[in-house]
């Protein structure tokens, strides 16, 4: 009875509690009216030269998921009780992680009574960069190990004005410090940032926009091909590559980002995702837009990186504009597109 | 939890069912409506069904190949939903019942 009169009649303060594990981060995050509550996450980090494998990965996330349940709970002093709405990553994302959490979910929102909410996890970035920067309504460059697209909204949707055509950014990047064995600790696109700061030489690697589209697994087979054969002639140093490979996928980026922002006339950019992390990333695109008259805006490790606060923030705008998902809909499905939701919060 | 195993020759499947009791019907549901809404990663070749009598949970799928697979991964599922109640239901289930 009692959820059913918060549907109707929601109270002022609206609690959202978020799960989040589509790859290798698993975080728990719980959202007040815009306030971030607590934010607990774990990563699941394999050994150098190692990618992360999908059973593996819900293997980690399931033993690890209860006890940042309760950090969560504890972390913003709140009970069960004064949880309104579960919202879980619906999509995209690795298959078996994904079940993992939802299960969890699912069970919590039939313990206590609440509503369900299945989650963009695109959307989950979008919106949380929105509440955290207050850009309102910028080209969104979302950017992270899964996912490369360059979105903006329009009408009730977020529209994908440019994307991958294969490979996300990060994928390229994770997988390039693969081949050099650099630690995936914290994340290899840290490490990469790190060497690619030692750098001094520029090697020419292809570049590959395709009108509003970029390709990177191209870059990634050359790279890696040049790694094998420079870094054993000596002809240049690890940290040479990362900071070449940087500077070219950057600049791509940049590039595409640029052109959907003429498209729609926008003046503000903002980066998401946790490539957006990326302080040289940062620094190009801040290039741009000065150039443009436009402002970037971009936020730190906290929110960048696959986190449950900002399910859970995506979850808040939908319920408060009278979504739910049915139990039999809440479903998983690893591929999602970040067009195929409904915008209803927005004008 | 009882566990039964059956191989039907004539049609060449594989029988799996498992009954798994819970202390109430209430518990039994919630784990089936957790357990039930995502479909089995390879779709082809196997079928799961998952139904609620009374306070036990049954649960029945025919192929041979990824069985194993199926099985030990609901497994785990299941061990999760149960640790989940256990962590978080217990005596919320009787608070709930109140406000209710």
């Amino acid at each position: 009875m009692q959820s059913i009169l918060c549907f109707f009649f929601p109270a002022t303060m609206t609690v959202v509690i978020g799960f989040e594990g589509s790859a290798n981060k698993i975080g728990v995050g719980i959202i007040r009216d815009g306030e971030v509550l607590s934010n607990p996450r774990r990563t699941y980090i394999t050994p150098p030269g190692q990618g992360f494998m999908p059973s593996d990965t819900a293997r980690h996330h399931r033993a690890v998921i209860l006890t940042v349940l309760k950090e969560a709970l504890e972390e913003a002093g709140l009970k069960p009780a004064d949880i309104d709405c579960v919202a879980y990553t619906k999509g995209p994302g690795m298959g078996a992680p994904l079940v993992t959490v939802a299960i969890v979910a699912r069970t919590v929102a039939q313990l206590w009574g609440k509503p369900l909410l299945g989650v963009n996890h695109c959307i989950g970035h979008i919106e949380m960069g929105r509440l955290i920067t207050k850009a309102s309504n910028p080209t969104v460059l979302y950017v992270s190990g899964g996912n490369t697209q360059v979105i903006a909204y329009s009408e009730r949707r977020y529209r994908i004005f440019g994307e991958t055509i294969d490979i996300a950014v990060g994928n390229c990047l994770d997988r390039f410090a693969r081949v050099i064995k650099i630690s995936n600790d914290p994340s290899p696109g840290y490490n990469i940032e790190q060497m690619a700061k030692t750098g001094t030489q520029y090697v020419e690697l292809p570049y590959t926009v395709k009108g509003m589209d970029v390709s990177f697994s191209g870059i990634l087979s050359y790279i890696e091909e040049a790694a094998n054969k420079m870094l054993s002639s000596g002809q240049c140093t690890a940290a040479d590559l990362c900071f070449s490979l940087q500077e070219t996928v950057f600049a791509m980026l940049v590039e595409i980002t640029e052109r959907a922002m003429a498209h729609c006339s926008s003046q503000e950019v903002l980066i998401v995702g946790g490539v957006g992390c990326n302080l040289r990333l940062q620094e190009m695109m801040g290039v741009m837009c000065e150039e443009r008259g436009a402002k970037l805006f971009a936020t730190d490790d906290r929110f960048c990186i696959d986190n449950g606060a900002m399910i859970a923030q995506a979850g808040w705008e939908m319920f408060q504009s009278g979504q739910v998902t049915e139990l039999e809909d809440s479903w998983i499905t690893q591929r999602y597109r970040t067009d195929e939701v409904e915008v209803t919060w927005r004008d | 939890m009882a566990t039964g195993g059956d191989s039907n020759l004539e049609a060449g499947k594989l029988e799996f069912s498992l009954d798994v009791p819970f202390p109430s019907s209430h518990e039994a549901l919630i784990a089936l409506r957790s357990l039930s809404p995502d479909q089995e990663p390879r779709r082809g070749g196997i079928s799961k069904q998952l139904s609620v009598s009374g306070s036990t949970l049954r649960w029945s799928a025919d192929e041979a190949r990824i069985l194993r697979v199926s099985v030990s991964s609901f497994l785990d599922h299941l061990s999760l939903v149960i640790e989940t109640m256990e962590m978080f239901g217990p005596s919320l289930l009787c608070d709930a019942a109140q406000v209710c």
